[in-house]
């Protein structure tokens, strides 16, 4: 394909980013101050900008406290959803008495435990870290079962060959790693879900006064400090496309590097 | 010890929608300690399940399958096998796909690397000890798999169809080679395939089969001293004489359709 010479600079990396977000940036900009022109209905980058510096002193704060609640909520999620996606995938018995089950569990949307995580847990990290746990297992656990149910009878016959006896080694073995791209892709999708649930539950003040998620929705919303509010958005986006790079870095860049070859993209 | 397998009678139905289906009936065979024997049939005929059934992988309905005296129960170390398909590991290299029998059997990290290491010299894949399956042609992904059946050191290596996947040229390299390894490992190999050429090149003894269900129709010994020539006479009257028992399995079963 021929292309002009004079945009030929478009094609190093990053360029064509940063020119997409500045453009989004600049007509957010023009659209604040001269279209709508209150604060309240859309601050602007300028604004939000300077919002980020005046609540310097708590964000540090807040992001470790809903960082610590999503670690709970994902530590509990991935333990649990393993080991039962693990079970449901192994042994038909228990898939059988378990499948029912968990797709009602699975049908109610985390925001509806808050009110049991409160009353059970009370005001602590726990019961925040409780909704991220609902919010991130069903991804973890369908993902691990349909690992475990699609690994492929050869890889099964070659192991019992090679002296694979019982059903551990050879879960251990062969089911396992095999199954680690699925449940990879699953705890991806449960971090999505959980780190959205913490905003939520926190907003709930499931978990005291403290979170980004309260203090966007109990402090900058009660107080209509829209500008600040819009700071915090934007650092709860950061933070999950954050989470989201260092998991896949970690994960598919050395834990999964046997995959490389094997999928299109 | 020396190894020697026998079937007695062995016979294998598996049930279908439609009943009962025979896929074996009443095979008898003996084979040599250190004997290389081929089994060709028609496609269909129950090689691969006879292979099966000697790796412990699938259970005869009648009939007794001995090695060494003792009747087979299951899969074992001692019963190596290749399969057809590609069946290396893909999360493992090259050489943790060798080390994977030596694992199982609790080997120590350093004898165990060098058992696998001299066996991947064998197949000529030394320098390729890191790559991933991924990274192999098929032909090289084969000679791993050999290298890891053969890392147990088992009494047999049943082999099937192992390089029904690969190009003619590669096929013809993989088969001198596996005679080489033959020749160096002294191991009984049982090689399933449906090519009359391949058969003849590679076997001392060649097993024909019947049509479904399979039973066994002769017993060719292929007295050509090695290295064979793949277009000399005698090879050219061997693969004749195959090639008409095959086409008149062919149309008995065309028949029985």
């Amino acid at each position: 394909m021929r292309e002009k010479k004079g945009l030929h600079f478009l094609k190093r990396r990053g360029i064509i980013e940063i020119i997409g977000i500045s453009t989004v940036v600049v007509i957010w900009q023009l659209v604040a101050s001269f279209i709508v022109k209150k604060t309240y209905l859309l601050p602007s980058p300028y604004e939000v900008f300077f919002a980020f510096y005046t609540v310097r002193e708590v964000i540090p704060i807040d992001i470790y406290i809903s960082l610590l609640h999503f670690g709970i909520g994902l530590g509990a999620g991935t333990a649990v959803g393993i080991t039962l996606g693990a079970l449901m995938g192994g042994f038909k018995l228990v898939d059988r008495a378990m499948d029912p089950i968990m797709e009602i569990l699975r049908a109610i949307p985390p925001i509806a435990w808050i009110p049991f995580a409160i009353i059970w847990l009370k005001l602590t990290h726990y019961s925040a870290g409780f909704v991220v746990f609902v919010g991130a297992i069903f991804p973890i656990l369908i993902n691990t079962y349909t690992g475990f149910k699609s690994v492929d009878k050869i890889y099964i016959d070659a192991a019992k060959v090679l002296g694979c006896k019982k059903g551990m080694s050879l879960i251990k073995s062969v089911v396992l790693p095999y199954s680690l791209p699925y449940i990879a892709a699953g705890t991806r999708i449960g971090m999505g879900i959980g780190w959205m649930c913490v905003v939520a539950a926190e907003m709930f003040g499931a978990s005291g006064r403290v979170g980004l998620g309260w203090r966007l929705w109990n402090r900058f919303y009660a107080l209509h400090m829209m500008d600040k509010l819009v700071a915090y958005m934007i650092i709860i986006g950061l933070i999950a496309l954050l989470l989201d790079r260092v998991f896949r870095y970690f994960v598919e860049e050395t834990t999964l590097k046997w995959r490389k070859g094997m999928v299109a993209a | 010890m020396n190894h020697q397998l026998e079937l007695r009678n062995v016979t294998k139905a598996f049930n279908t929608e439609e009943g009962k289906m025979g896929a074996l009936e009443g095979i008898s065979l003996v084979v040599k300690p250190k004997e290389f024997l081929c089994i060709i049939g028609p496609s269909g005929c129950g090689k691969t399940t006879l292979l099966r059934l000697i790796a412990g992988l699938d259970y005869p309905s009648s009939g007794e399958i001995i090695l060494d005296g003792k009747e087979v129960k299951g899969p074992s170390p001692d019963r190596g096998m290749v399969f057809q398909e590609f069946s290396l590991f893909p999360w493992r290299t090259v050489l943790k796909n060798v080390e994977f029998g030596l694992e199982i059997k609790g080997m120590k990290d350093k004898a165990r690397k060098e058992l696998a290491e001299r066996y991947i010299e064998l197949v000529g894949l030394k320098g390729f000890e890191n790559c991933y399956p991924y990274e192999l042609s098929g032909g090289m992904k084969q000679r791993v798999a050999i290298a890891r059946a053969l890392a147990t050191e088992p009494a047999i290596l049943l082999m099937d169809e192992p390089f029904g996947s690969v190009d003619a040229q590669t096929r013809n390299i993989l088969q001198e080679e596996l005679l080489e390894i033959w020749k160096r490992t002294k191991k009984t190999i049982l090689f399933v395939t449906h090519s009359v050429d391949e058969a003849v090149y590679l076997a001392d003894r060649v097993a024909v089969m019947s049509a479904r269900p399979g039973c066994l129709i002769k017993c060719l010994s292929i007295d050509i001293p090695r290295p064979r020539k793949r277009t000399s006479v005698e090879v050219n009257e061997f693969r004749e004489q195959l090639l008409m028992l095959l086409s008149l399995e062919r149309s008995k079963a065309c028949i029985s359709v």
